[in-house]
């Protein structure tokens, strides 16, 4: 489950590389993404993972499928290390170097909550999100990675069953920790504007493409 | 027959804000996506815009078909023409003599060549209305918020706007280079809290009443936050003027807090049908705009054909009070019968009616059954309104009989339960 939050385009530009043009949700105002899977199946075996991303523009191009939305997700945080240590080598994605734990609780019909905290139970985040009605899709992203090495596009196709609208009901609490040091976190705007919640899910990767 | 859609069309996936980027360094990039998206979009929906009237748009209106080529004969929901002012026989006089006196335009900017005789009459007549010293009018309520706006903020200067501020008041916003920020819709709490981290000069952009949902804005306690932090505010009445207040000069005049508000804004596009923006305040406030507020100072002047229709729309307005009493009569029948067909009407509390449709799959399908029924009005869908918040935007008038709302609110109400959208 997935949640789209404004936050100040200033801040926006900090986190993302230069190659990359933060979209705006108003001027000034660009949208940091918060995801938290829980995959049941994978080739590194079952695990949860945390996204914490800024939407960019899409690499659109003339006759190729059309990506729903583009990121950068400036960190990640796995459950496993096998996780961990397998999107950094295949993917170059930025993480939070150590293990997290992720609890989904979906005791209230209709609302999902994620909660972060690291190892030592120190809190970390806790996502909100409510569904609406779900419909089977099939989405692209674009997944936009830099490290010293290089500049990455990974797509990514997520296909399942999906809810997703603009109901401002769910919320983020982003607490004090190390792993929110990017964001200036008064500046989140605590209810998202997009909630997206995937259930029966698979997530595919293409190749990854050097830019 | 309603029109034929493709059941195995994609192009509701996307939507405009899907390309507005485009690969690598050539601008014409952006042209093909956008084009071969288009190209389906337009059969399945998107041909219900820009339907060309085939005459005036009074309460019954001759719309050719995009989709068919087809005239038809449509009960008129989506023109502004709030009053019916636009095709009125005083209007349409005053027009043809001033284009016999002047020909058809301007023919310069209004501060060279472009201001006639009844620019100033105009003018004159319509800051009494206001009760206000001076007017300074612009060629259109885009150009008004924008010229406006830049005109008088500046880089490290505030700008705090409603989150459904209209694209006029945004534009001018970026243009002015200030810090801009937007709070939570009609949200006080969150105008507070914006305010509290302004830096500047600050301004507080609301409107009397919001396009898409027809709600009217909270000015009373948005006012209160707005002086308590020293900003200045601007009302954006282009659906409101003419219409709210004991006089018809808008929402501030409706909350009795005329004199509190510090710049007060509106066009001639909606309650006149006409064309043109103005801004009303002191003296100093005119002669400021009319020396920086470029969007006026480097355009064309407005046609003095169209300033002599305005000005016979002006006196109507004055002359006939009724004529409001009348719109608001039309609305509180639609209302009640919107409610009795369990109608969602979203949160107007105005002349705009949205008929909520909330599904963002079915409402061009909605649409198009509505309009092959006899009505004419258009789907609001995402990035214009939030997603599964689509609506059919209905512009009620003084000159729409209760006859004609019935019609629609029964076509209405039957489309909405054929679609599974109402009970």
């Amino acid at each position: 489950m997935s949640a789209f939050f404004e936050f100040p385009t200033e801040n926006a530009r900090e986190i993302l590389p230069d190659h990359l043009e933060p979209v705006e949700v108003h001027h000034g105002t660009s949208i940091f993404a918060m995801t938290a899977f829980d995959f049941n199946e994978s080739s590194v075996g079952e695990y949860g993972e945390v996204v914490m991303a800024v939407i960019v523009s899409p690499l659109v191009k003339p006759g190729e499928r059309l990506p729903k939305s583009a990121m950068y997700p400036y960190l990640v945080a796995t459950t496993t290390k096998a996780a961990r240590d397998h999107a950094i080598e295949r993917w170059h994605l930025p993480h939070f170097m150590e293990d997290i734990k992720l609890d989904f609780d979906r005791s209230t019909p209709n609302v999902g909550v994620a909660r972060v905290s690291d190892m030592a139970g120190a809190p970390i985040a806790e996502l909100k999100v409510a569904a609406h009605s779900f419909a089977p899709v099939n989405h692209l992203y674009q997944s936009f990675m830099a490290d010293d090495s290089g500049k990455y596009l990974a797509s990514i196709v997520m296909e399942g069953e999906q809810s997703e609208h603009e109901d401002e009901k769910g919320s983020i609490v982003l607490h004090d920790h190390a792993f929110n040091k990017a964001l200036s976190i008064e500046d989140v705007y605590a209810t998202p504007f997009r909630e997206l919640w995937m259930r029966n899910g698979r997530q595919t990767f293409d190749p990854l493409k050097t830019l | 027959m309603p029109p034929e859609t493709n059941p195995g069309s994609n192009f509701a996936e996307y939507d405009y804000s899907n390309f507005y980027y485009g690969a690598g360094d050539d601008p014409m990039n952006l042209l093909g996506p956008f084009s071969e998206w288009y190209r389906e979009a337009l059969p399945n929906g998107y041909y219900l815009y820009s339907e060309p009237l085939q005459g005036a748009p009074e309460t019954r209106v001759h719309v050719r078909n995009r989709k068919t080529g087809r005239i038809h004969d449509l009960i008129n929901l989506a023109s502004y023409n709030y009053l019916g002012i636009s095709y009125r026989p005083e209007v349409k006089e005053a027009a043809i003599k001033a284009v016999e006196k002047y020909g058809l335009g301007a023919s310069g900017s209004p501060i060279l060549s472009g201001t006639f005789d009844i620019h100033e009459e105009f003018n004159a007549e319509l800051a009494r209305f206001k009760g206000k010293e001076a007017v300074v009018v612009f060629p259109t309520g885009y150009s008004a918020n924008v010229g406006f706006i830049s005109g008088l903020m500046r880089a490290g200067d505030s700008i705090i706007l409603d989150q459904y501020s209209h694209a006029s008041v945004v534009d001018g916003a970026i243009l002015a280079k200030s810090n801009t920020v937007f709070f939570r819709h009609n949200n006080p709490l969150d105008l507070e809290r914006k305010l509290g981290k302004a830096k500047g000069k600050k301004l507080v952009v609301v409107e009397g009443v919001y396009s898409m949902d027809g709600d009217i804005c909270t000015l009373p306690e948005l006012l209160e936050v707005a002086k308590r932090h020293g900003a200045r505010i601007l009302i954006d009445e282009a659906h409101s003027t003419f219409l709210f207040g004991q006089n018809g000069r808008g929402v501030a005049e409706h909350f009795g807090l005329d004199d509190e508000v510090d710049f007060h804004l509106g066009t001639f596009s909606k309650s006149l049908g006409g064309q043109g923006g103005f801004v009303a305040g002191s003296r100093k406030l005119v002669d400021y705009i009319n020396a920086f507020g470029r969007s006026r100072f480097f355009s064309c002047n407005l046609s003095p054909v169209l300033v002599a229709g305005l000005l016979a729309g002006l006196r109507i307005v004055q002359k006939e009070p009724e004529l409001r009493q009348k719109l608001w009569s039309n609305v509180a029948f639609l209302r009640r019968r919107f409610a009795e067909e369990g109608v969602d009407i979203g949160k107007s509390n105005s002349q705009v009616m949205p008929v909520m449709v909330n599904n963002d799959a079915r409402v061009f399908a909605v649409a198009e059954k509505i309009q092959d029924r006899g009505l004419f009005l258009q789907p609001v869908t995402y990035p214009a309104v939030p997603k599964h918040k689509s609506r059919l935007r209905i512009s009620v008038s003084a000159a729409h009989t209760e006859a004609d709302l019935e019609t629609a609110v029964r076509v209405i109400a039957s489309v909405l339960r054929e679609e599974g959208v109402c009970q």
